[in-house]
């Protein structure tokens, strides 16, 4: 297919051609992407995911960090598909593995900026106890779980996040397994930072990513996404567009939702979006390790 | 809102017939978009529709605001908005 500007000939303009070459120059966020890459992504046509990777470029882009600065980390599934188009370190492992490699890295690189991002079953279900002692341990990995409350590439599973009542291919009358509320579970395991935002108000979380990157400790931004695909599909939710707006329907603001009356509150079944905690008191965890190597090495005690 | 027009069109006839002018570019790159219509569905001043391939064109380059929608919501990364002045 010839590359140009489609529907270029409706209007009365000559048809402009674009080389693929320089339409990777044509704005920053596509400049950090890996060139020899085949695009367009795997992902399915208005799949959110595509959405979370812009949102991540352009949050690194804005801090002004090199390419050399930064690792990301993947495991396996839909999402963990997102470091391959992306020209920074990136090391894409075994499924659930991915903060349990971001350790390693943090510990041997601690000056690099590492990035783990995962899935909703590739961080909760598989790698569910890398995640909780991850953020017990507060290492300084900034971690993106893309929830999308399905196992995507697998063929729609019902997964840790799946909601009660929900189809799935494995759950045909309903998921009857209450879901892991992601958020709430990172700061009861010791998290520094933890965001939610969803793909629709992806300004917002360009925002967290950004701040995720700059916290000290093991921070977490939750991005809520959708599959209309399978998930969509089984739950008649529509195309992706009307998926897009049911995020900006059922969700609300973090001060939004703090206006509300406390049994409302109880009552609520929104997506909350906004900075749900910060935490910086505790240490990081490969800071408290290299001290212990220099107190060892030296010959001190205690 | 459309009783309101007429008062804006007199006070500040000359700065209405500038905010005429598009304020951004809508580049679309075709052999990486995948046709799922959220820029088409979302845009808020109608730039954009899809044609009978159900692939995004730019309709209306006239009414684009340089608002961003389109280009941060693309998951394919196939679009990017100039900025005009």
């Amino acid at each position: 297919m010839a590359e140009h500007i489609l529907g270029a000939h409706d209007l009365d303009v000559d048809e402009i051609q674009i080389p693929r070459e320089d339409w990777f120059e044509s704005s920053d966020t596509l400049q950090k992407l890996r060139k020899n890459k085949k695009f367009p992504t795997i992902w399915c046509a208005g799949c959110g995911i595509g959405i979370v990777m812009g949102s991540l470029i352009r949050a690194i882009d804005h801090l002004g960090l090199s390419n050399d600065e930064v690792a990301l980390v993947s495991g396996i599934g839909c999402t963990s598909r997102m470091p391959v188009y992306m020209d920074f370190n990136t090391m894409h492992t075994t499924h659930g593995r991915a903060l349990a490699f971001a350790t390693g890295l943090k510990i041997a690189r601690p000056h690099m900026q590492v990035i783990a991002i995962m899935g909703d079953g590739d961080a909760l279900a598989i790698g569910g106890n890398h995640f909780i002692h991850a953020a017990r341990r507060n290492i300084g990995i900034t971690s993106i779980i893309v929830n999308n409350a399905i196992y995507g590439m697998t063929g729609g599973q019902y997964s840790p996040t799946t909601p009660v009542g929900k189809q799935a291919t494995t759950a045909p009358y309903g998921n009857i397994e209450p879901p892991f509320p992601i958020c709430e579970l990172a700061i009861a395991s010791g998290a520094t930072y933890v965001a939610r935002s969803t793909v629709y108000h992806v300004l917002e979380l360009d925002k967290y990513i950004q701040e995720a990157i700059q916290k000290d400790g093991f921070s977490l931004v939750e991005a809520v996404s959708y599959c209309h695909t399978t998930y969509g599909r089984l739950n008649k939710f529509g195309t992706a567009p009307d998926m897009m707006r049911g995020l900006k329907k059922d969700s609300i603001s973090k001060s939004a939702f703090e206006k509300l009356s406390p049994r409302e509150r109880a009552e609520n079944s929104k997506i909350v979006r906004g900075v749900l905690h910060v935490d910086d008191s505790r240490e990081e965890f490969s800071r408290v390790c290299r001290q212990l190597s220099e107190r060892v090495r030296t010959g001190g005690s205690q | 809102m459309v009783d309101a027009v007429p008062v804006i069109q007199i006070t500040l006839a000359e700065d209405s017939n500038k905010r005429k002018k598009p304020r951004g570019q809508v580049v679309l790159f075709g052999s990486w978009c995948k046709g799922c219509g959220l820029c088409v569905e979302f845009c808020p001043t109608g730039v954009l529709a899809l044609d009978e391939n159900d692939h995004p064109i730019v309709i209306k380059p006239e009414n684009c605001t340089g608002c961003h929608w389109c280009d941060t919501h693309c998951p394919d990364m196939a679009i990017v908005v100039k900025r005009l002045d």
